[in-house]
């Protein structure tokens, strides 16, 4: 019983599951690499070429073919000439270090070789998982183990046998989805996924079986309590799987992640409120424009100084403007010239120093002499003053100097 | 995201923020065309008077805001563009739609209280500031006009 077992704890590597939709050789060989894995006798001795897996095929074919009497290594090589003829002789090698085949009569210098049918059946079992996918072979074997236990010969030991092997298979379906969930990629769970979908048959199967030994044999109660917990930690693991991957293809939009027909169900069977309701925690941020606080504050001073209300600018004070004629400087020429006459007099021009003298202080001559120069200044008075090299000084009188100046009237203007 | 909730707490508003190198400002800055906006300046010009009623206390955060009654920012408003009731009231029924639309202003159709929207809370400190100032230069909604410095 136990051979049957370890193939189909290999074979149920989650992994294997996914061979649906498997296209590369890699993966078909990774597998192959699993199912092998418990009957390896060392690391390292594993195929790495999936087309050593032909040149097995052949090989056994060729053994087939040739009848009791077996096979020679070179007779195998003849036969396989499709093949390298190295590859094929070291396959044969490796085939019979693992006993695959033998020598047909066990003596030293035995030529001939004959083929054991186990390791052919095995081929022929895996060339089908990678065909069609594991999941039938375990529903196959679920029917198995369930007329095992309904058979009428079947005894309590059979039973309790069943239930054991349903709770490792399941238990370690359930261990690799979970450590899957909790610590894998979500790639590497979208690569899983078959082994997600459509699964719940193989959980009613088990528990199936599970209710026919509960029946016959009550005695198994703890047994398959420990098929139901198993079972109930596959549906768990089945559960989180799937909302994680819906989580994953939710948030990152990668819809890949799950089978199309899942979407297309989906889409087809959810009414409106469904619908609507995947996009409850996603924020829709539709194109809006955009408004900065600087766009703001630019709109508002550019409506401000068109239209905006006018401050009178600050004023010294408030009284009236003076008048506008006042503004006009003042034509002087009558007072000046009158000035000029009361200065002359009878003469037609008189020293400064003379005139200065006349005053007596200076606060009256500085007067004169301002008027002095206004009125040479003004362009329609006829008079004018005159400075020379002269200098008149007088420490003790006023003025205590004075420069040699004329002020006179102009000649030849008429007055 | 920003998770923005509602006063009351009935709800809340879930707000994508984006780096500042990828927000719609980045858009002015390339010069590339961003979202065409209607009236851009008439509307941003509703937006400022909304926020200038709507604010607050303006040394805090701008959401959620109080809500003002629609005649407090149609006064704010004519304060800011001096134009005839009439013309005034058109353009801010317009930029006051257009800004609910587009999630800057909370408004329901005829409603007499304005809320801002939760997109005002996008802005960052150093936008806050440029607001602030706009603020304290804007006519106040009362109507009374800031006296200039003497």
């Amino acid at each position: 019983m136990s051979a049957p077992l370890l193939t189909f704890v290999g074979v149920s590597e989650p992994v294997d599951a996914m061979l649906d939709d498997l296209t590369t050789e890699a993966a078909v060989l990774r597998v192959y690499r699993q199912a092998f894995a418990v009957l390896a006798r060392e690391a390292g001795a594993m195929i790495l070429d999936v087309d050593l897996i032909d040149v097995d095929e052949a090989i056994l074919e060729a053994f087939a073919a040739a009848g009791s009497d077996g096979l020679t290594g070179a007779e195998v090589v003849a036969a396989c000439h499709a093949f390298d003829a190295r590859v094929v002789e070291r396959r044969l090698g490796v085939l019979r270090d693992y006993q695959a085949i033998s020598k047909v009569v066990d003596r030293p210098n035995e030529q001939h070789y004959r083929a054991a049918f186990a390791p052919y059946i095995m081929l022929l079992f895996l060339r089908r998982l990678s065909e069609r996918g594991g999941q039938s072979e375990l529903h196959q074997l679920l029917t198995l183990e369930r007329l095992n236990v309904s058979h009428p010969d079947a005894v309590q030991a059979d039973g309790q046998q069943s239930v054991s092997r349903l709770s490792k298979v399941f238990r370690l379906l359930a261990n690799e989805l979970t450590s899957l969930v909790q610590r894998g990629a979500a790639e590497a769970l979208r690569e899983n996924a078959q082994l997600l979908w459509g699964n719940r048959s193989l959980i009613v199967q088990a528990e199936e079986v599970h209710a026919v030994v509960l029946r016959r044999w009550p005695a198994l109660g703890p047994q398959c309590a420990a098929l139901r917990i198993s079972l109930a930690a596959y549906g768990d693991a089945i559960e989180a799987a799937a909302g994680r991957l819906i989580e994953q293809a939710g948030t990152t939009r990668a819809l890949g992640f799950l089978p199309a027909e899942t979407w297309l169900s989906f889409a087809r069977r959810s009414d409106a409120g469904t619908l609507a309701a995947v996009l409850d925690s996603f924020v829709f941020d539709a194109p809006a424009p955009w408004l900065s606080p600087q766009a703001l504050a630019e709109a508002v001073e550019s409506a401000r100084p068109a239209d905006g209300p006018r401050f009178r600018p600050p004023r010294p004070d408030d009284r009236q403007d003076l008048p506008e004629k006042d503004l006009v400087p003042a034509d002087d020429g009558a007072e000046l010239r009158a000035a000029a006459e009361r200065l002359l007099g009878e003469r037609s021009g008189v020293s400064v120093a003379e005139l200065l003298d006349e005053a007596g202080d200076w606060p009256t001559g500085r007067r004169l002499v301002a008027e002095m120069i206004a009125i040479h200044h003004h362009p329609d008075l006829g008079f004018e003053l005159r400075w020379g090299d002269g200098l008149r000084i007088d420490a003790q009188s006023f003025p205590s100097w004075v420069s040699d100046g004329w002020f006179g009237r102009l000649t030849g203007v008429p007055q | 995201m920003l998770r923005l909730p509602e006063p009351d707490g009935s709800g809340a508003w879930l707000l994508p923020v984006l780096p500042d190198n990828a927000s719609a400002a980045v858009l002015d800055e390339l010069g590339l065309p961003g979202h065409v906006l209607e009236h851009p300046n008439d509307t941003a010009r509703v937006l400022a008077a909304c926020v200038r009623c709507c604010w607050a206390d303006p040394a805090g955060p701008l959401w959620p805001g109080a809500a003002a009654p629609w005649e407090q920012v149609a006064v704010a408003f004519g304060a800011i563009v001096s134009r005839e009731e009439a013309v005034s009231h058109r353009a801010l029924l317009a930029g006051v739609r257009r800004l609910a639309r587009s999630g800057w202003l909370l408004w329901d159709e005829g409603a007499p209280m304005i809320r801002l929207g939760p997109r005002v809370a996008a802005w960052n400190a150093a936008q806050l500031s440029t607001l602030r100032e706009m603020c304290r230069s804007m006519p106040s909604a009362g109507g009374d006009v800031p006296r200039p410095p003497i």
